[in-house]
Formats: structure tokens, sequence, C-alpha cells
């Protein structure tokens, strides 16, 4: 589903990512895993271009998207995402924020995106605050419609960015329960996260990256009971 | 130091005014100095000239005075009179009854007239008449601003601040004619051959340009009326009058 | 000290008709300039160093010669160029316009830069275009940020909308002129022109906070 090649990322003289590959396959659940500044967040982000690789091949669904003439736009509408900080749009409702893209991407009809929308508000648990503003949620209800949003547009695949580091402790695990929902069934996903309970349960797949490497890959079980690289070894000490 | 040198400064500053009190009176004049060839301003030496202007400095020379010339814009001339700014207004003032509530008015020394001014190839107006329905610019407060403003049947009487900027609106073509002073229209032929023409004929009452003197000031007003006698007396006043508008 | 109130009263008629003209151009000026204030700022938070460098062209030059300057420029100067006149409501509202935009393309710019990058990013990784980013998402959030500062630029351009005064607009400075120049009487006249603009000002400051108010609570 999505296979990345020798990837470079430069922010001015700071080398960011230097030389990341990898493989997705579909339906896979994949963890992303790493001390702050190891590049984690945007290999991410280069995924659906909201940063230009600087060097590399990015393909996304066989197509690949970091060439000039590809309808970057027409690759996002099959890439959901998720924030850490959520950015729902302040001035719609939770039931506007998930249909808008519906409507003015894909050109449903009203009717149809409010129906699905309902549809995405009850797996997320929030039928009930269809018509209520942003500012008047909790954290955990923001990052439920937040993700409701990602899924309306029916991608085929689910980056998360940080998705529980901005919450609150208590409001951690309803998020959670949505993401593990989603990849019980079936849902591509890559997960950059600091929740270990949350890789271990179902994650295929874990990536420990550093100073902009992937250093260590293995599955969860694996990697968490018996890694192989030092760092791996010393930045799991610190939080497990 | 720095006290020494306000010290200073305020002395001289006194000294200097002493200087001109003892030297002699001073009159000061107010002007519009944008109105050829009564005042203006000269391209060349940059000073205040015009009828006006010299006939100002022969006014004060009769009276033993310096002159001290003030470029007032003309909507507020009256009002700076009033307010003590100046002792008497030069500017091609027409004397009239409204302007006599306000101010004091030296014996007329200059009469004029108002004229309608057209574009050259203009052969539509021949009269106030014509005039019916179409627009038509002025200096604001002028003699032309009130005779427009009395003519009916105007689509619009378009006032600007300066005479000059009149006449560009009539060049532009917004407006189909100009009133105003005689020698003003005159005077803009000259300097721009081709160009506008002054529809003949008489139309608008004669006026008299007389100097403005401020009410609570008649011993000024005696003094400007027995000098002004004396310049036309002695061939002065006709000196200047040849000088500005060639034969008398 | 005498002060004419019968002056004040019999000028008044007048005197509001001229304020209708200043409301009226002050109005359709700043709508002009809010369109063209609004592409044009986004044009400053372009990428594009062409569009980028032409809007910047613009705002400086308004932002850097004054009105008065500007007025003359397009109601005396663009004739000369163009070869017919320009009607004098025209080139009010024109120059009035055109200067309102330059300061509302720099509040706009502002009002972009503050919302938040994650809103971009949000709006981006949906698939939405810049078009549809800038349309639904930045520019509605930006735009209830910047009615205050909106208020402050209507304001500002109902006061100097008096400059058009100078090309024989009889806006309400004008009529306060020709009334003055017939009277002699420039306190009371002058006295009750600021009164009526400040009668105008305070009411657009009442609105804008109002408006913002109602915003706030939505």
């Amino acid at each position: 589903m999505i296979t990345v090649k020798n990837l470079h990322k430069r922010f001015g003289n700071l080398h960011v990512l230097k030389g990341v590959s990898n493989h997705v396959e579909q339906g896979e659940v994949v963890v992303v895993i790493g001390p702050s500044g190891s590049g984690k967040s945007t290999f991410l982000r280069c995924l659906n271009l909201l940063e230009e690789p600087d060097e590399g091949e990015v393909w996304v669904d066989g197509v690949q998207v970091n060439m000039p003439g590809v309808n970057i736009n027409k690759v996002r509408e099959e890439v959901g995402m998720v924030f850490q900080h959520f950015n729902l749009f302040p001035h719609k409702t939770a039931l506007e924020n998930i249909t808008l893209a519906p409507i003015k991407v894909r050109g449903w009809d009203k009717k149809e995106a409010e129906a699905y929308a309902y549809e995405l508000l009850d797996k997320v648990g929030l039928r009930d605050k269809a018509r209520v503003y942003p500012d008047q949620l909790s954290g955990g209800q923001k990052q439920r419609v937040a993700i409701a949003r990602a899924l309306a547009m029916k991608p085929k695949v689910m980056l998360f960015d940080e998705p529980t580091s901005a919450l609150d402790p208590e409001m951690i695990g309803e998020v959670l329960d949505v993401m593990k929902k989603l990849a019980k069934e079936g849902m591509t996903m890559v997960v950059v996260t600091h929740e270990m309970g949350f890789a271990r349960e179902v994650g295929d797949r874990v990536l420990f990256m550093d100073e902009g490497f992937i250093i260590e890959e293995n599955t969860p079980a694996e990697l968490f009971t018996n890694p192989q690289n030092p760092r791996t070894q010393s930045f799991l000490s610190k939080i497990l | 130091m720095k006290k020494t040198g306000i010290l200073l400064l305020v002395c001289a500053l006194i000294l200097g005014m002493a200087g001109t009190v003892v030297a002699k009176e001073v009159l000061r004049v107010g002007s519009d100095v944008a109105f050829p060839p009564f005042e203006y301003v000269d391209e060349n030496t940059h000073e205040y000239t015009g009828f006006d202007m010299d006939m100002v400095r022969a006014l004060a020379e009769e009276m033993g005075m310096e002159v001290e010339i003030y470029n007032v814009a003309w909507e507020g001339i009256i009002p700076g009179l009033l307010n003590g700014n100046y002792d008497l207004i030069a500017s091609a003032m027409t004397i009239t009854e409204e302007r006599k509530m306000s101010v004091n008015f030296s014996d007329p020394y200059f009469n004029a007239e108002q004229v309608i001014l057209v574009r050259i190839n203009d052969d539509t107006i021949h009269g106030p008449d014509d005039l019916k329905g179409k627009a038509v610019a002025v200096q604001l407060g002028t003699t032309g601003d009130f005779v427009a403003s009395d003519l009916p049947g105007l689509k619009k009487v378009a006032r600007f601040a300066v005479v000059g900027e009149a006449i560009q609106e009539l060049m532009n073509g917004n407006v189909a004619a100009v009133i105003c002073d005689n020698l003003v229209a005159i005077s803009y032929i000259q300097e721009n051959p081709g160009k506008a023409k002054i529809v003949p004929g008489s139309f608008f009452p004669p006026e008299y340009y007389g100097f403005a003197i401020n009410k609570n000031n008649p011993e000024l007003l005696k003094k400007v009326n027995a000098a002004l006698a004396e310049l036309k007396a002695n061939g002065t006043y006709d000196k200047i009058y040849n000088k500005w508008f060639g034969t008398n | 000290m005498d002060f004419r109130w019968d002056l004040i009263i019999r000028s008044m008629p007048v005197l509001l008709e001229g304020a209708w003209v200043t409301v009226k151009l002050t109005t359709i000026a700043v709508t002009i300039g809010l369109v063209i204030g609004t592409f044009v700022g986004m044009a400053r938070t372009s990428k594009n160093k062409i569009v980028y460098g032409i809007a910047s062209v613009y705002v400086d030059f308004i932002r850097g010669t004054p009105l008065l300057v500007q007025i003359f420029l397009v109601y005396m100067g663009l004739p000369q160029l163009l070869g017919f006149p320009i009607p004098v409501w025209i080139a009010a509202i024109t120059s009035l316009g055109v200067n309102s935009g330059a300061y509302v393309a720099e509040i706009v710019r502002a009002g972009i830069q503050s919302i938040d990058r994650g809103q971009v990013e949000a709006a981006r990784s949906l698939g939405m275009t810049h078009r549809q980013t800038m349309r639904y998402i930045i520019l509605p959030q930006a735009f209830k940020r910047i009615i205050p500062p909106l208020g402050n630029e209507f304001i500002a351009m109902l006061k100097d909308s008096s400059l058009v005064a100078v090309i024989s607009l009889e806006e309400l400075m004008r009529k306060g002129q020709i009334i003055q120049t017939r009277t002699f009487r420039p306190f009371e006249i002058y006295l009750a022109v600021a009164v009526l603009y400040l009668i105008m000002t305070l009411t657009i400051s009442r609105l804008v906070a109002f408006a913002e108010r109602r915003l706030k609570t939505e």
C-alpha cells in the first residue's frame, strides 16, 4: 500500500531524514516509535506530502506521489490524517467538520454526506455531539471527531501523528479504543505514538526511529522483549 | 552650555523683534497667491508677484510701512482677517454686500467682470442660457461661484479650491464651462493659446475689487483709502496697471 | 463672544445631505477595498514570487504616498493618459477604494497569518485544494478575527473621504466649506461638521463592537 525508498528531508541545515526505506502492506498496522527529534513525525508527514521529500520515492497504492505532475490532492483524498492537536475547524460544527471535504472534494450531496457522517459519529460514539462546535468538546471528543472527519473521505490509509499526546490521561483510552476498532476492521494504519500498550495490542510491526534512520523493526512482541540495537534498548528502558 | 545657548537665542529674538518695531510698522497682508495675474508665485524668482502684490507694496510704501505677505487658502481668507492673522486682504476680492457684513472694503481699485470660459472648439455656448443642463466649474467661494450658484437650471456646480483646478476640469471635459474673473480667463488663454476661449458679451453685473480690512481697524481703512487716492493721482496706479494689463 | 446657533440649525439640512454622501462614498469605497484587499492580502501570503511582488508594490505605493496625491492622480491625471474624462464620483470611489484596498490587504494578510498552520494542514490532508482551503477554512476564520481592525479601517476611510472635497465632490467637508465661504463663520460650521463626523464614527464603532460580540457567541 505504501512504499518509501531512500527518503531524505532537510530543514535548512538540519538533516531530519537520512535515507528511510520501508513498505506497508494493505491492512497492516505499523507503529512508529522513537525519541523526539528522531524524524518519525516528518517521516509520517512525507507520506501524504505535507512535507515534500528532498530525495527518494514515496509510493501510495501503486503511484509514485512525489513526482511533478501528480495531483497531490487526489492522493490525499485516499490518505487520512489525524493530528496531535486535532486541528478541527473551529467555525464548523462536528457534523460540518466531517461533511465538508466529502461535499467539496468528493462532490457528494449533502444528505449523502450527512448520513455517512452520522454513521461515523456512531462509530466514535458522538452522535449526540453532531451540532456542537469544537470548543465545546473535550480533548478526547475532539480527537474522535477528527478521526471521523478523516474517515469520511473513505481513505485507504490512515496516518496518526501522536494522536493521544495532547490529551489528558483519562481521555487517552477513548481515542485508542476507536483506533483499535479501526485496526480490527482491517484499516491500513501508520501510527506515530508513545502508547506502547496500543503498539503491543494491535500493531503488526513496530519501527524504531532515531536520528533520521529506521534503526530497528520487528513485531511488537519481539521488539519490546528482545531489542537488538543498543539505542532501541536504551530508549525502551526509559519508557517501559 | 545648553542654557547659554537658549539665553543667546532669546536675546537675539528680542533684539530682532525690537529692531523691526523700531524700523517700520508692518502691514500684514493676506492673499491666496494662486490667482494669476493678480497674485501668483513667480516660477523663476519664487516671489509673490502680480497686480495685487505690486499694488499692496506701493500702498505700503505710500503709508511708510513694510509689507509682509501671508499666503492663505481662499476659503479661509476672511476668517483669517477676522481672527487678526493679518491686517488687510489683497486677493482680487470683489466687493459684495454679503462680504460687507463681515469686513470693511477700501475704495474700489479694479473693475472686473465675470466671464464664461469654454473649450476652444465649443460653439454651443453663447451665454448663460446655453449652460442649462450643463455642469460648470468655479473656484469655491469666489464671485464666479456665487454667480454660478444663482444661475437657474445648471446640472451642477463643481467647486475647487484653486481656480487652476477648475480650468483643468474644463480641459478634462468634465464640465462645459468655467465662470471666473475676466482677467484670470485672459491670463489663462495667454499662457495656453489655442485651448480655451471667452464667450463674447457681458452677462453679469460689473464688479469692483477692494482691499478688505477688519471692521475694528477704521484707522487703517482711512490710511489705505488716502494712499490709494494718492497712487491714482500721482500715476503710480496707471504704471502698475499697464505693467499687468497693457493699455489702460 | 457670539455663537450663532441659528446658523448651525439653518445649515443642518445641507450638512446632512453632505453626511449622506460621505456615508455612501465610504461604504462603497470600503466594499471595493474589501474585495481588493482580500485578494491582495492572499497574494501577500503567496509563495509565488511574482504574485507576492506585484501585491507588495501595490501595497507599498498606496501606503507610502498621500491619499490626496492619489486622488489628484486619478481624477486630474488619468484623463490625460486615457484621453477621456472620469466622472468625479467614479474617481472618488476608485481612489478611495484602491487606497482602502492596500490597508485592508495588510489586515487580511495578518488575519490569514494568525490562523494556526494546523488548519491548513488538516484541510490539505483531506484533499482540499489551496483555493478550497482558503475559501472554506482560512478566510472565514480570518474574517472573524479581523472585524475590529476592519472597523478601524472603515472609520479611517470615513474621515479620509473628506479629502475628495478637493475634486469638488460635495460630501460633508465640502458642504461645510461652501457654507463657510458664504457666511464667514468657520467656528460654528466646522464644529457642526466635526460633530456629524463624530456621530458617524461612533455609530460605526458601536456596530463593530456589536458584530464582534455576536460572532464570538456564535
